[in-house]
């Protein structure tokens, strides 16, 4: 028992006790790094990135990828302005079609990579452009704006002091760390991403499994696109672009294998921290955008090579 | 005559684990060596630290007499030791030639890679080892295993190897290319090779070894000519102990029919399949590689769904169109290829086991760890599985413990039927008598087995019923006292002369 669960945090760990040098590293760089609103507000605008990854490290852990969440994410803000502004549709009821709609657009995501059996990379670069193109033919170039007031509270409001999507992001957290870490769902996702044919042999629905997954992506993504919108009060076409790698960056920072069956929640949220606290508190110190992506990536790479060093395993 | 390659005290451990303890081996040229002992012996680790691939912890390694240490299996490549593993190692997008040359490909004057003198050479190297058949030219992928391991040896002479280490040679191979690369190994050794031979099969042993060496739990057990030593002695070695009787078949009560089959067809792999299994008794299945056996299995268990004809369980109708609606049903399957189907190796033993039974062991799909590890703690002693515990990754298992680790999971199911596909394949002596002592007391207690095998003598020792598929069909069926080595392999053979060759020469 403590054997796996040293082997499982190994990677968490390291990257844990990075966050922490960073976090320091950081709070003597600039005095307002380290001051509570600043920190909510980072809070704040990691939350939807911090949404997707939760589903994106399911789906790299069952081997997969989902290139398509930051088109869905800018189909989801479009179709909520269109059924809102221009179908007259109460807010509410466009909220949750618009939710629904990315749900499906992950649905189809997941059939064409199980019915089809085309590679999740291919189906998703696809998709990716498909509903990109939806969206913006969709908008026709124009923004829409107005929302009343309430519907600030998702993307601008606080609950107790704390940022609106962040509780909706801890909720989610817990969810998917359970459901990943503890039930039998989980399972089936760890042994489909290790080995999908050994799976099918025990008995495991692989392709529901995936099918599951991919929709749930959507989904995610989907409510993502609705605090995207709330948070800055528009909706315009090109909202989530390049969502994917910051997302996917985040997964991979967190341990999670891009070759499936390894990879946990804890990391993912400590993988998101690391890089939202890197880009806020280098733009604080005064490091330009570019500077910023260049020390990411070689963050990225020294974690990876870091906890590849430390966990080999002698195949006797 | 001197050795060329010679250990002494060689020993080696993996994470505290010791695979080797105060080894030693020598191979002289011109002689085969045989390394023999069970799954999980050390045999891989020596070899391993033979080509390089481990330093040894303590110990030296000699080549002509002179001390040396390998930092890298191009290090011991350099010094004339090739290595032939059982996983060839070869790139299925290339010819046959740039297989071979790979790496040190002859160049022009102008450096570019000299593909005329390529090609000859690589037909010259062929050509010595009697595959004159073998086209040069050929996609690496597009060949049998028995032709892509005569490129991999070609390949190795191609770096002047003055010793050769091959693991295994022959599990893969059909008793036919078997025999001829037991012809090539003697052309070599004959030549002056010096040539280590692990292999499982007593028969090879007999005929090609000039010296064996005996593992057992990664100590140094002995060295004989093999002339000075019989098949007995040599088991009784690796053992440790005498051998239990080999097929320990226990006559039990034959039940009620649970599974039937009628006309059963799946495209034209399976073709109108009946047949009927009772609680209790062991029906063996026979057939060339290539015969329907397997697709057969597949069938039943859903993963190629039949697509005519009628499955009875209890003589109620079915349908099974998925691995999942047959393990609900009781339906097992052991499969054919542990690693990709039976197993998932990155993962520990615990997960294995608890892989197909996981609804069970949960609460509102919460799976219950505590539940979940006294089971797998039962399994590994009920099934004797060598392990460090239940939270050993499986990969670090040997073939055998692999083996009962699958076995482990799908009888941990409760199945009612339990279908094993070659079920003792690249397994030792010991775990394959366990194995089989099992199959006779699952079947005591009620099961219906249906077994797949390519070993006649282990299709005849355990089955009460023998059947025998040719080109998806079934061509005869068998008693316990019916079924003899003449009757089996004959039906085996017949009405198969012209296609049965075909599937045996490129299935494999």
């Amino acid at each position: 028992m403590t054997a796996t669960l040293r082997s499982l945090l190994r990677h968490e760990t390291i990257l844990a006790i990075l966050l922490v040098l960073v976090l320091f590293a950081l709070a003597s760089q600039s005095d307002r790094f380290f001051t509570t609103a600043n920190l909510l507000n980072q809070g704040r605008l990691m939350a939807e990135v911090g949404l997707v990854a939760l589903a994106m490290t399911f789906v790299i852990v069952t081997g997969g990828i989902d290139l398509s969440v930051g088109s869905i994410l800018g189909l989801t803000a479009i179709l909520l302005g269109v059924f809102w502004h221009n179908l007259g549709i109460p807010l509410p009821v466009a909220m949750v079609l618009a939710v629904f709609a990315a749900g499906i657009g992950g649905l189809v995501n997941g059939l064409i990579i199980t019915r089809f059996g085309v590679p999740p990379l291919i189906a998703t670069l696809a998709t990716l452009a498909l509903y990109r193109g939806l969206a913006e033919g969709i908008s026709q170039a124009r923004s829409v704006r107005g929302y009343p007031d309430w519907f600030f509270v998702l993307g601008q409001g606080e609950v107790w002091g704390v940022p609106t999507q962040l509780w909706i992001l801890g909720a989610l957290v817990v969810i998917a760390a359970v459901i990943l870490g503890l039930t039998t769902f989980g399972r089936a996702t760890y042994a489909t991403g290790a080995n999908e044919i050994g799976a099918r042999f025990s008995g495991i629905g692989v392709d529901r499994t995936k099918l599951l997954i991919y929709t749930a992506s959507g989904l995610v993504a989907g409510l993502a696109g609705v605090i995207f919108v709330s948070r800055v009060s528009t909706t315009r076409s090109d909202m989530g672009t390049g969502l994917e790698l910051d997302v996917i960056t985040a997964v991979v920072l967190g341990g999670t294998s891009i070759f499936g069956g390894r990879g946990t929640i804890i990391g993912t949220v400590l993988g998101l921290i690391l890089m939202q606290a890197l880009k806020n508190g280098l733009a604080l110190s005064g490091v330009k955008g570019d500077g910023t992506i260049v020390v990411i990536g070689v963050v990225l790479i020294l974690a990876i090579v870091a906890s590849n060093l430390f966990s080999r395993e002698g195949d006797g | 005559m001197q050795p060329i390659l010679a250990l002494e005290g060689v020993s080696k451990s993996f994470a505290g684990v010791k695979a080797l303890k105060d080894v030693s081996f020598d191979v002289r040229p011109g002689e085969v060596h045989a390394l023999m002992g069970e799954n999980g012996a050390g045999k891989s680790t020596l070899i391993k630290v033979m080509a390089g691939v481990h330093a040894p912890d303590t110990g030296e390694i000699r080549v002509n007499g002179a001390v040396v240490r390998f930092a890298s299996p191009r290090e011991a490549r350099a010094a004339g030791i090739a290595t032939v593993y059982q996983e060839l190692l070869l790139f299925p997008e290339l010819s046959v030639a740039e297989n071979i040359f790979l790496g040190h490909a002859p160049r022009t004057t102008m450096n570019a890679l000299d593909w005329t003198k390529m090609r000859d050479e690589a037909r010259r190297l062929l050509d010595e080892l009697d595959s004159h058949d073998l086209d040069v030219d050929a996609r690496v992928g597009s060949l049998s295993v028995a032709n892509r391991q005569r490129v991999e040896i070609a390949k190795a002479l191609s770096q002047d190897a003055r010793v050769l280490i091959m693991d295994e040679p022959t599990a893969a191979l059909s008793d036919t290319d078997a025999r001829r690369l037991m012809d090539v190994v003697r052309r070599l050794r004959d030549r002056g090779v010096a040539i280590v031979y692990v292999s499982h099969r007593m028969p090879e042993i007999f005929a090609l070894a000039t010296r064996v060496t005996v593992l057992r739990d990664g100590a140094y057990v002995g060295t004989h000519d093999i002339g000075a030593i019989t098949e007995g002695e040599l088991v009784s070695m690796m053992v440790g102990r005498p051998v239990d009787q080999l097929f320990p078949k226990v006559d039990t009560e034959i039940g009620a029919p649970i599974l039937e089959l009628r006309n059963v067809s799946y495209r034209d792999e399976v073709e109108d399949i009946s047949l009927t299994l009772r609680a209790g008794e062991i029906v063996g299945i026979a057939g060339l590689i290539g015969s329907g056996r397997t697709e057969l299995a597949l069938t039943i268990f859903g993963i190629t769904p039949a697509t005519s004809g009628e499955i009875l369980l209890d003589g109620r109708p079915v349908t099974i169109t998925d691995p999942k609606q047959a393990r609900d049903l009781g339906i097992a399957y052991v499969p054919e290829d542990r690693g990709l189907q039976g197993l998932i190796k990155p993962q520990t033993i615990r997960e294995n086991l608890s892989l197909a039974l996981l609804d069970r062991i949960s609460t509102a799909t919460i799976v219950d760890r505590a539940k979940e590890t006294s089971l797998a703690k039962e399994l590994i002693k009920r099934f004797g599985i060598r392990a460090r515990g239940p939270e050993q990754r499986v990969r670090q298992l040997s073939g055998g413990n692999q083996q009962k680790v699958v076995l482990a999971k799908w009888v941990a199911t409760e199945p009612r039927v339990l279908i094993m596909d070659e079920p003792t394949r690249g397994i030792d002596v010991g775990a394959k008598a366990e194995i089989h002592a099992l199959m006779s007391r699952l079947a005591g207690q009620g099961l219906a087995v249906l077994m797949i095998s390519s070993e006649l003598p282990e299709v005849l020792g355990m089955s009460d019923r023998v059947l025998v598929m040719n080109n998806g069909r079934i061509v005869a069926e068998f008693d316990r006292d019916a079924a003899t080595p003449d009757s089996v392999g004959t039906a085996m053979m017949q009405t198969s002369a012209n296609d049965a060759g075909a599937a045996k020469a490129e299935v494999a």
